[in-house]
């Protein structure tokens, strides 16, 4: 039994949040058409489970539900051992890198090298510090919502956050100065 | 305000999620404390960088297409927020899952067939939750001394909306309701105010089963197991032992006159 002004609903909020959706996929299990798959299985999901939603912060049910699919798809790679390439190449980069027209070349290449930085390491941590760090850094979710889409305490969120970001800032320090990066 | 408790608030003040009182007294020790400077400084310099370095990937137009597709096959009609009425069949699926976690978390309470370490996650969670609430921007969701606003306002986001007394009288003013996570669940807590002392009573899922539970001490505050209108319930404050005993007491026996599990 499907209620048809709730599935309207879902429609709605899918699009609205697709790429708050996509963006939580794609850095959860690395791969576009990993993460395109992932974020259709939510959304068949969330059209059958509509009635459930029990009022809250409605993105951060639909978040949720990216995310239990996801994680679906990571626990299957992971039990079956399949290495899924991740998608580095500069063809994927070059989606995310606006402004061809930089004027300066060093400047353009020295940004070039920032953003692969980051992305190593923000990739290299672990999933539970990662996901928060998207989610509030870039996404800009309050702490309720990020509790709301983890399904886990508000500590636990505070925790992981504290935790990803010392991480994170350790990591980039470690590689010391971006300009003497070596392009690992 | 020491270092110490800075430090702890640091993340809070930079997300915005202390409230107005606690960020003054926040920034008044950041005015004499350079290392607490340095950090909220290299905080905002992590965050720059993800902000501006980190890719945001945008969806494929494909993904768009695919669930538009999915859209215009299904009938148009006017949007109306779900959640405000739930159909029985929603209802009932939500009782027996509200049942079954209830059977889990009772179990970790009542530490009779679960690790000491489940019982240890589920107090922190339940002292985690009420420190957070004492330094949140927003205690509580719902404002009111009024026990039938408070009471519909959990309808619908919970499964089982509580029972909701004023004990003013008594000197336990009701002052409102949020809502939490415990483990994975969503439960609901309604805040009460004696004297200084802030209060959470925390509605646990599943019918209630007093055992001579022991009050539990954490850093000056306890935990204390109750009953709520059938309903296992904890409460936590840093209340000294009389009072707390008193508030359990009342709520106790508020439940008599509320409605039992049979009237579901």
């Amino acid at each position: 039994m499907m209620s048809t002004s709730s599935r309207a609903f879902v429609d709605d909020l899918a699009l609205r949040h697709l790429d708050a959706a996509y963006n939580l996929g794609r850095w959860l299990l690395g791969s576009e058409q990993d993460a395109a798959d992932a974020v259709h299985d939510a959304y068949l999901r969330a059209a059958r489970a509509s009635d459930t939603y029990a009022g809250g912060n409605e993105r951060a049910w639909w978040l949720a539900i990216v995310r239990n699919c996801c994680l679906a798809r990571l626990a299957v790679r992971n039990k079956e051992k399949k290495n899924v390439p991740i998608d580095d190449n500069p063809i994927a980069a070059e989606r995310w890198m606006p402004r061809a027209d930089a004027d300066d070349i060093e400047e353009a290449l020295d940004s070039t090298r920032r953003r692969q930085l980051i992305t190593r390491h923000l990739r290299n941590l672990p999933e539970n510090f990662r996901e928060v760090l998207i989610l509030r850094e870039i996404e800009e979710l309050s702490y309720r919502e990020i509790a709301d889409v983890l399904q886990t305490p508000i500590g636990t969120v505070m925790s992981r956050l504290a935790r990803g970001r010392a991480l994170l800032q350790k990591a980039l320090t470690d590689s010391g100065n971006v300009e003497d990066s070596h392009g690992l | 305000m020491d270092c110490k408790t800075a430090n702890e608030l640091l993340p809070l003040y930079f997300d915005g999620e202390l409230d107005r009182a606690t960020s003054r007294e926040f920034e008044a020790h950041l005015d004499e404390c350079a290392d607490c400077r340095a950090a909220l400084i290299g905080l905002d310099a992590l965050r720059g960088a993800l902000r501006k370095d980190a890719p945001r990937y945008t969806a494929p137009d494909a993904l768009r297409a695919r669930i538009q597709e999915n859209v215009a096959s299904a009938a148009p009609v006017s949007r109306r927020p779900p959640g405000t009425r739930l159909s029985w069949l929603a209802l009932a699926a939500s009782w027996v899952l509200a049942f079954a976690v209830g059977g889990v978390t009772l179990a970790a309470w009542n530490h009779a067939s679960t690790s000491e370490q489940e019982q240890a996650q589920l107090l922190r969670d339940l002292f985690s939750s009420h420190w957070r609430a004492l330094a949140a921007a927003s205690p509580i969701d719902v404002v009111s001394t009024d026990q039938h606003t408070v009471k519909p306002w959990f309808a619908g986001k919970v499964s089982t909306a509580p029972v909701v007394q004023d004990f003013s009288a008594q000197g336990y003013a009701l002052i409102g309701g949020r809502i939490d996570y415990v483990g994975t669940e969503r439960v609901p807590v309604l805040v009460y105010r004696h004297g200084k002392h802030v209060i959470d009573v925390f509605v646990l899922p599943g019918a209630a089963t007093r055992g001579g539970d022991e009050p539990i001490q954490l850093q000056g505050y306890v935990l204390e197991s109750a009953t709520l209108g059938g309903q296992a319930a904890a409460i936590v404050s840093d209340m000294d032992q009389a009072e707390l005993t008193r508030f359990r007491d009342l709520l106790d026996t508020s439940s008599l006159s509320h409605t039992t599990p049979g009237d579901r």
